[in-house]
Order: structure tokens, then C-alpha cells, then sequence
């Protein structure tokens, strides 16, 4: 990863250049608070034993100025220091040291492509495996300290956000905003899965998809304008954003093998082999002889783009509050951040893989249209909210030829409720939300381990007793496709202003879902696609956890 | 022809209009803006300096909303007497029922007015052989000079406490900005806003400043001149980083999980025409009015450095519910509210509204059964002994809350830094495009 350090620099040093010009031009600092909290996350994971002990230290600090430019001015800065003290106490189960029987051994049992196809996927690979350590670099190839202290690796992701705002008056009542620097850009309406909130990459090895977002969504160097424009005659609010992510592209953390929390188990199978003997066989029976010396890595390289003007991601958004509802128009060129694997032919035509790996990882571009949409009806007291994008050149997995670029469309349909239930014991108005979200596939192929249309339904219903103090909730998130169902209940207590207590369980269920590898002759087996039909909620079927949260906040 | 059909239509509105304007007299207005030109009320035993407890309270009854009494007779609080003195709404405010009100008048049904353009809609003394006389009140304090055209609260400290261990459990810090849109008399634009394509009243922008778990937690919410209408609200959530459209029709909601019902805020925040109204007589009743400069203590602990020096009212008595401030004997108009909806969890609200202000200072709250269920207090700060930038500016500041939940033993107090000033809360404050600006 150390080629990160060089371009890192550039956007700090374009963050520190704004701050100079405008301390330059009569900027003097009012006023400034800084927030800090510790909090220790321990969960314990049924028949695994302790699955995260994460130690997190977290400073938020804000300062705001007076100039003579700027209408306003601040600087936000969010530095977080995270230990995972998990791979110390439970090495048995996680951490550079573990090593599995088969590739999938967390979430199925063995079957004929693991381990007879596949090797089991290799722990921590750049503690343990030269080749794998160097295919992978620049993407899953983190060492054992950077699973232990995730924020401290070579893109100074301690520095959570750091960034500077500004606004200034344009055209008598228009107000232009600039924020320039390391931050998250959060658009659309949904919780949970994402449709427009594409901008920033996602670290699901922190826990999966069940953190918040703005917990794992990665920061990005970024320039934000906002000309608001305010009301006119026909909306009474309207504004135009343009996002300019300058940073070097980064994908999703999936998580690497051997870490407690890895998506679709995808880091174990990039760090797993195809068997020589297995592919030498199926040589044998085409009567051709054995090609492959030793066992083929399943990652060749991860071709990162590289930092350049062109590889830099945009987004336009438009949005406006017309009457009862709130809406916007969203454009963005970006970089897919789940990877997509192309596949290395032994010769051109052979459907046998090449002997130094079989998939290069790629990032392609991705361009998107979508919108949202939110609308108070006064009849139901209630809110709906509609999302939607439209992508083309995202690339999804196939069992021949390793992937298809295919049009995409994703949508959510939400309804949000407040209500006050005093059979429940308390004066507070429970929130109860369902969304629905949708993905259908426009170039569909049979092959492709997907469903050509599936639907992801979640809901929260959370409550409030003692004045606010005690709050109980439930989430269920049912993925039709992947027949996965995931159920949260948690209760947190506030003790005065300083602690907070969080006691929580999350089960699934699923993961059953197989899918056949013509290269296994058509059977119906589970590795390594079944990934992907299984989802984020079937592959961690064995994941059901006790989960304690305990904050508190200086 | 046509225009000289165009010119007599012209004539006769402008006549009645004229004729309109000619209703509303000086003693009118004399009666409604300065009740205490012509000498301020007294009561047999009662004097400046005074103080009200539990030896002396029966004495005083008469003069005591039913809540303070209670609290009184048990020892709960005692209160100082002040002497009563005229609070002057801006001269803009007063100006503008003389040249707006006469022709307002109620609509065919509860919640119906005709257009009003600025000022208070009925200065006429409101009467108890008028059926509807309770409905107008309701009408004078949805529009009343409140705090002025636009003001904020900042910062603005919200403390829940156990009223019998009187320990605060809870305290939350946040910056309240209000805007109207319509119904300006003082800061220009006058006396609307444009463009205002939704036909907004009022804007309520609050921030949360602490604590920790709730930082950054923004409201916005949009208050339309169709009283039938219910309000837009946007929430802003630090940790999701995005606007949510709330649902607003659940104004019984205890905000953030205080004593207060959404509706409770300012003494009634819900529509004209969810209640039925009942004016139930005028009285001169002891209500919380004092110079806030003048007050002998002041609590030193939670607001502290502050930039122009100013205090925040100190709270005493049991469990550290009620605010350490002086009473004033004051023209009070009593009004009944009851919920429309039975569902409602209170049966009715006794508010004591200042003739003068058109404040609800005091508020008594009846649970469903009818019981006495909580009591609420709206200290009310002359702004000529107040910040300096106050001065002058005819706002009754919203000084010191308490809420009382009689029933659970539970308060939450609130202390305001009231600020009448125009540049604390432009427009694009009130935009929910400024939640995802502001928000870090």
C-alpha cells in the first residue's frame, strides 16, 4: 500500500493551501469545541466465542472563524484510533494464525468444490503468503497490525475527516458553500443498503452492513460547492451541488481473511487457490496433459486505477422542497467498489485459467442517474420516500467468462411513521420505518449467480421510555432472493450525560443457497458463487452474535 | 363604462376599507396594548416585596392559578412578589392591528379565519357572552408579537430532573432560531416575505449542541398560514448525515423525551382548529414577569463565560423545579383548550394568557380522568433589563420554563440567552438545505 502515501499527500497539502489563502485574506478564529469519546464494543459470537473487541478513541473537533471573505468559515476535523483486541484474545478463531479446513468453513459445510477444487482461503495472506501478499496489493493486503489498529495503515485513516467550509452571499440572497477536504458526502434517503449513497467507499470488515454508515463509509479528498439558491415562485428550497472526489480511487473493504467480519467471506476465496491436481484432471479427461506445476491463485493482480485527472469521480445533484415534498436529481461518474473479476485464460479461448492466477480484480467506471424523492402525506401522517439509480458499466460475476458489464437499476420504497402508542407505556412516539429495496438486472444472464430481480425488505420499529433515556428496538432485514432474514433486537440506556449502554443480539438465518459451477460439471454446489446468491445476510448465517456497546463520552 | 363600473368598485372597497380601519378606536387598542396606563391591579394583603408560601397562600388563592397554589400549599416553591409593570409590545405590532385588524373576522368554522396580514386579529375585549370569544383568543396568540419577526435562543439549556431526589438526570444544550414568514411588522421585508410559494407562517430551526449522542441533531420546522394544514418538520440526525422527513402529526410526542409534548411549546403549538376553545373569564392572577438584570441569583454552574456576561435564571425549590424568579399581579385572560381528538392524552389545558403580551405564562394541564397532570411555566423577561440588544425591542422574552409532571414527580427546566436580533436568523437558515450545510 505504500504507493498510497505520495497522492495522499497532494489533497492534504490542497486542504492546507485553502486554509493558508484564507487565513491569508483577514480570518481570525471565534470560537472552537472539541468532543471526545472512548467506547469498547464486545461481541461474542455463538460457538466461535469472542468475535470483536474493538477500543475506539474518537476526537471531533470544530473551529470556526470571522472573515472578511467568507460569510463563514470552519474547520471540522474527526481523528478516530481503533484497536481490534479480538485478534490477541481469540487468535484461535481469528488473526493471522488461523487456518481453515476448507474454503467457506464459517458459513457451509464442505462440498465437492471445497475442498477438492478450492484451497481454503489463507488467514492474514501477507503474514503468511509471499504470492498471495503480492497479488493482492493495493487492495486485501493487510498485515496483522492493520487488522488490530484498522485506522493506522498508510492512507492516515485516523484522520477520519478533516475539512474546511466556507460560505460566502452571491447575487444578493444566493449563498455559494465550499467544503474542501477529507469527508463523507451522504446523498439519497435509505438506511442500511445503499442506492445514491455511492459516493464514498464502505468498510464492511467493522461489522458487516450493520454498523452506521457514517461509522464505515471511507472518507474521501473531496471538493463540495452548493449554490443555494432558497426559494422562488415555484419551490421553496433549491439547490445545486457539484462533487468533485479527487482522491485516489479506494474500493469497499470487504474484509480479509481471517478477519471477524469479512462480506460474502469474498476475503478468503481472493486469498484461496484452485488445486493443480483438480485442473490437471480436468486436462486429463479433454485427453490433454497436465499444464499446471503447482496450485493457481485465484487473484492474478488488482489493477487500482491509477490517480490522474481523468480516474476522478463527479457528481451533480439537484434538489428542492415543493410543497409537501422534497426531491432530488442525481448524477455521478464513479468507480465501481466491489470488485469484479476478470478472467486470465491459460491461451486464448482455453477455458482453463492461467497458471499464475485466475482473475485479475478490476474497478470499472460506472456512470449513474437516479433521484429521490420524499412526500409528507397529511392523510396517513406519514412519510413516503422514493430512491432510485440507473447505472451503466457496472460488471457482475458469471460462471463463464468471469463477468458481464450490465445496466443496473436499484430502487427503495420507504414509509416512515411516527407514532404515539400509550398502550406501550410510554408518551413517546415509536418510529417505525419499512423500506423495500429492489435491483433488477438489465443485460441478465443465466449464469450470472443472481437474481435477475430481488428485493431486500428491512424494518425498524424503536421506542423511548424513560424520558428518552431507555430505548428498545428491532430491525429484520429479509433478503427474498438470498431466502436470508437478519433480526437485531437491541435496547440502549443513557446514565446521565456521559455513558451510554447498548446490549444487543443479531441472528440470521440462510445461507443454503447454492448455485452450479459448470467447471463441477453442473453440479449445484456452494463455492465459491453461492456468495453471491446467499448475500451479506446468508453468508453470515453463523454469525448470530450477544453484542455490547459501552460509550463514554468526555 | 366598464371603467367607470371599475372605478365605483375601486371606491367602495376603498371606503370600506376606510370605514374598517375607523372601527378599531383608541380605547381599543389603548385596552389591549396598555391595560396598566391607567394603573395596575392590586389585591387586599398583597405588596411589592412580598413573599408567597405555604404559611400565607390561602390568603392569596383568588390570585393563584390552581397549579401554583397546590405547589405552594405543599411547600414545593414560594414566590416573590414584584410590582406589575407594562411590557410594551413593539410599536410596529400595535400599529399594525390599527391598521390591519378591523376587518378580521372567524370563519364558518374552527380553524377558518378570514386574511390577516399582520398585528393581533382581536383587540376587542374578548366577552363570555361571545361563544367564540375563546377561538379569537386562540387566533391572538397564534399571531402574536411572540418574539418579533425573528429572533433566536442561544444557547438554551434543557434540564430533566427527579423532582424528588432533584437530581438532574439529563441536561441538553441547543440553539432555537425563529422566523416569520408573514405577519412582519418590524424587520423588513414588511410584511411578508417573497417568495413564499407555499404560504409559510413561521419557521422553528433548533440545533443540538450536547450532549454527545445527540450532537448535531437538527429541526426544521415549517409552519403554513392554513391552519388546517399540519406542519412540515425535517430532522436532521448527526450519525445518518441526511434530512429525514418527519411525520408531524404526532404533536404529543415527548420531545427528545422531556416533560414537553411537541404541542406543549410556547404554551399551545398545535393548530387552531385541534381544540376546542373556552374563554372562561378575565382575572388578575400572579404570573412570572420580572426584570431578568434585577434577579438576585442566578444559576453559575451551567452557563458560564458567556460573551456579553449574561446569566441564566437559577431553579430552586423542590427538586430544582422552579425557577427562582418574581411575580407580577397581571390582567389574565382564562382559556380552556380541549382536544378534537379523544384520543388526545390530556382532557383539556387551563391557560392564563397575559392581556397584555398575549403569553401563556402559566398553563395547567388535566390528564384524561380530569386529574391535575402537569404544570407549565414560561418566565417572561422584560426586554429593556435584558441583553443590550434587546432593548427596545417590545419582546416578552421566554426566559425560564419549567414543566412539571405533577403526577410522575418529574420536571424539565429550560434556561434562555433570548436574542431579538435579525442577522442570528437570515432565511436560508430555514431551508433544509441548510440542515446538510451545517451539519458536520
Amino acid at each position: 500500500m505504500s504507493k498510497l502515501i505520495t497522492v495522499q499527500r497532494k489533497p492534504l497539502s490542497l486542504v492546507l493551501s485553502a486554509l493558508t489563502l484564507t487565513m491569508a485574506n483577514g480570518v481570525s478564529a471565534a470560537d472552537s469545541n472539541l468532543e471526545v469519546f472512548a467506547e469498547n464494543a464486545s461481541y461474542y459470537r455463538d460457538e466461535v466465542g469472542l468475535s470483536k473487541f474493538r477500543n475506539t478513541l474518537q476526537l471531533e473537533f470544530e473551529s470556526k472563524f470571522s472573515s472578511n471573505l467568507f460569510r463563514s468559515i470552519s474547520v471540522n476535523a474527526i481523528i478516530r484510533g481503533t484497536y481490534d483486541g479480538v485478534y490477541d484474545m481469540n487468535d484461535d478463531e481469528f488473526g493471522e494464525d488461523v487456518t481453515y479446513q476448507y474454503l467457506g468453513e464459517d458459513w457451509h459445510s464442505s462440498d465437492v468444490s471445497s475442498p477438492v477444487i478450492l484451497t481454503p482461503g489463507v488467514a492474514v495472506p501477507c503474514e503468511n503468503d509471499t504470492l498471495l501478499c503480492h497479488n493482492l496489493d493495493g487492495y486485501m493486503d493487510q498485515d496483522s497490525n492493520d487488522i488490530r489498529y484498522p485506522d493506522f495503515n498508510d492512507s492516515y485513516d485516523f484522520i477520519r475527516e478533516l475539512y474546511v467550509t466556507a460560505d460566502t452571499v452571491v447575487g444578493g440572497d444566493d449563498i455559494l458553500s465550499f467544503r474542501l477536504g477529507k469527508q463523507q458526502v451522504v446523498w439519497g434517503k435509505t438506511d442500511l443498503f445503499r442506492v445514491l449513497d455511492v459516493i464514498n467507499p464502505v468498510d464492511y470488515s467493522r461489522h458487516n452492513i450493520y454498523d452506521e454508515l457514517e461509522d464505515i463509509r471511507i472518507p474521501q479528498w473531496m471538493l463540495k460547492v452548493d449554490w443555494r439558491m432558497g426559494a422562488n415562485k415555484v419551490f421553496d428550497d433549491s439547490n445545486f451541488q457539484l462533487v468533485w472526489n479527487f482522491d485516489e480511487f479506494r474500493p469497499s473493504n470487504l474484509g480479509t481473511c481471517g478477519q471477524s467480519y469479512r462480506i460474502l467471506d469474498a476475503g478468503c476465496f481472493f486469498s484461496s487457490y484452485v488445486n493443480a491436481s483438480y485442473l490437471n484432471a480436468v486436462l486429463g479427461s479433454m485427453g490433454l496433459p497436465a499444464l499446471y506445476a503447482g496450485n493457481v491463485p485465484i487473484i492474478h493482480d488488482v489493477e487500482e486505477p491509477d490517480w490522474n485527472l481523468s480516474n476522478t469521480q463527479v457528481g451533480l445533484k439537484w434538489e428542492g422542497v415543493y410543497g409537501d415534498a422534497t426531491f432530488s436529481l442525481n448524477a455521478l461518474t464513479y468507480r465501481q467498489q466491489l470488485p469484479s473479476l476478470h478472467f486470465r485464460p491459460f491461451a486464448e479461448g482455453l477455458p482453463i485459467p492461467a497458471a499464475d492466477g485466475v482473475f485479475d480484480i478490476v474497478f470499472p467506471r460506472v456512470n449513474l442517474l437516479g433521484g429521490a424523492i420524499d412526500y409528507y402525506s397529511m392523510a396517513a401522517d406519514a412519510v413516503w420516500r422514493v430512491e432510485f439509480a440507473y447505472t451503466e458499466g457496472e460488471e457482475l460475476a458469471r460462471d463463464t467468462d468471469g463477468h458481464k458489464e450490465t445496466e443496473m437499476a436499484r430502487y427503495v420504497i420507504g414509509l416512515d411513521k411516527n407514532l404515539v402508542i400509550p398502550a406501550l407505556g410510554t408518551q413517546s412516539a415509536f418510529l417505525i420505518s419499512v423500506q423495500l429495496f429492489g435491483e433488477h438486472i438489465l443485460d441478465f444472464e443465466k449464469d450470472m449467480p443472481n437474481e435477475e430481480d430481488n428485493w431486500i425488505a428491512t424494518m425498524l420499529f424503536k421506542g423511548f421510555y424513560i424520558n428518552n433515556r431507555l430505548s428498545p428496538q428491532i430491525i429484520l432485514a429479509h433478503d427474498v432472493g438470498g431466502k436470508a432474514t437478519a433480526i437485531a433486537p437491541s435496547i440502549s440506556y443513557l446514565s446521565g450525560n456521559h455513558w451510554l449502554f447498548n446490549l444487543g443480539l443479531n441472528i440470521k438465518t440462510g445461507g443454503d443457497e447454492t448455485f452450479p459451477w459448470t467447471v463441477a460439471g453442473g453440479a449445484s454446489v456452494t463455492e465459491p458463487l453461492s456468495r453471491f446468491t446467499n448475500g451479506p445476510i446468508g453468508v453470515a448465517n453463523n454469525e448470530d452474535e450477544v453484542q455490547l456497546t459501552i460509550r463514554y463520552s468526555f | 363604462m366598464l371603467k367607470l363600473k371599475l372605478f365605483a368598485v375601486t371606491l367602495a372597497a376603498a371606503v370600506s376599507i376606510s370605514t374598517q380601519a375607523a372601527e378599531i378606536s383608541e380605547e381599543v387598542i389603548n385596552n389591549s396594548f396598555h391595560p396598566y396606563k391607567n394603573g395596575v391591579p392590586s389585591y387586599p394583603g398583597l405588596s411589592v416585596g412580598m413573599t408567597i408560601d405555604q404559611s400565607n397562600v390561602d390568603q392569596f388563592k383568588e390570585i393563584l392559578d390552581p397549579a401554583m397554589y397546590q405547589f405552594i400549599k405543599a411547600g414545593d416553591t414560594s414566590i416573590t412578589v414584584g410590582e406589575t409593570t407594562s411590557f410594551d409590545l413593539h410599536q410596529s405590532y400595535v400599529d399594525a392591528t390599527r391598521k390591519y385588524s378591523a376587518g378580521v373576522t372567524l370563519g364558518a368554522g374552527n380553524g377558518e379565519l378570514s386574511e390577516t396580514v399582520a398585528g393581533r386579529p382581536f383587540p376587542e375585549e374578548p366577552s363570555l357572552d361571545d361563544p367564540r370569544a375563546g377561538e379569537k383568543l386562540a387566533w391572538n396568540f397564534k399571531y402574536g408579537y411572540n418574539w418579533g419577526d425573528s429572533a433566536a435562543i442561544k444557547p438554551f439549556y434543557w434540564v430533566m430532573r427527579n423532582m424528588d431526589s432533584g437530581k438532574k438526570e439529563r441536561t441538553l444544550k441547543f440553539n432555537f432560531n425563529f422566523l416569520n414568514y408573514t405577519h412582519r411588522t418590524t424587520q423588513e421585508p414588511l410584511p411578508k416575505i417573497t417568495p413564499n410559494p407555499s404560504n409559510l407562517f413561521r419557521g422553528t430551526y433548533a440545533m443540538v449542541l450536547e450532549p454527545f449522542d445527540v450532537k448535531n441533531t437538527q429541526l426544521l420546522i415549517h409552519r403554513f398560514e392554513d391552519d388546517t394544514k399540519l406542519d412540515n418538520a425535517y430532522l436532521y440526525l448527526g450519525f445518518q448525515r441526511r434530512v429525514r422527513r418527519l411525520s408531524s402529526g404526532q404533536t404529543t410526542d415527548a420531545f427528545l423525551g422531556t416533560d414537553l409534548m411537541i404541542e406543549d411549546f410556547e404554551g399551545y403549538n398545535g393548530r387552531v382548529s385541534d381544540m376546542q376553545w373556552k374563554f372562561l373569564g378575565t382575572k388578575n392572577i400572579l404570573l412570572p414577569f420580572y426584570n431578568h438584570n434585577d434577579l438576585t441569583s442566578f444559576d453559575t454552574e451551567i452557563h458560564q463565560n458567556d460573551e456579553d456576561g449574561f446569566q441564566m435564571v437559577a431553579y430552586g425549590g423542590k427538586g430544582g423545579c422552579f425557577p427562582e424568579v418574581s411575580y407580577q399581579l397581571r390582567k389574565v385572560y382564562v382559556l380552556e383548550s380541549s382536544p378534537i381528538d379523544k384520543s388526545h392524552p390530556i382532557s383539556k389545558r387551563l391557560h392564563f394568557i397575559d392581556a397584555q403580551t398575549f403569553t401563556m405564562p402559566r398553563n395547567v394541564l388535566y390528564d384524561r380522568k380530569g386529574d391535575m397532570w402537569k404544570s407549565f411555566t414560561i418566565g417572561q423577561a422584560h426586554p429593556d433589563h435584558h441583553l443590550a440588544i434587546n432593548k427596545g425591542s417590545g419582546v416578552s422574552i421566554d426566559d425560564a420554563v419549567t414543566m412539571i409532571d405533577i403526577q410522575a414527580n418529574h420536571c424539565t427546566t429550560a434556561q434562555f440567552k433570548g436574542i431579538v436580533d435579525p442577522s442570528l436568523s437570515p432565511l436560508d437558515k430555514f431551508t433544509v438545505q441548510n440542515m446538510r450545510t451545517s451539519g458536520s
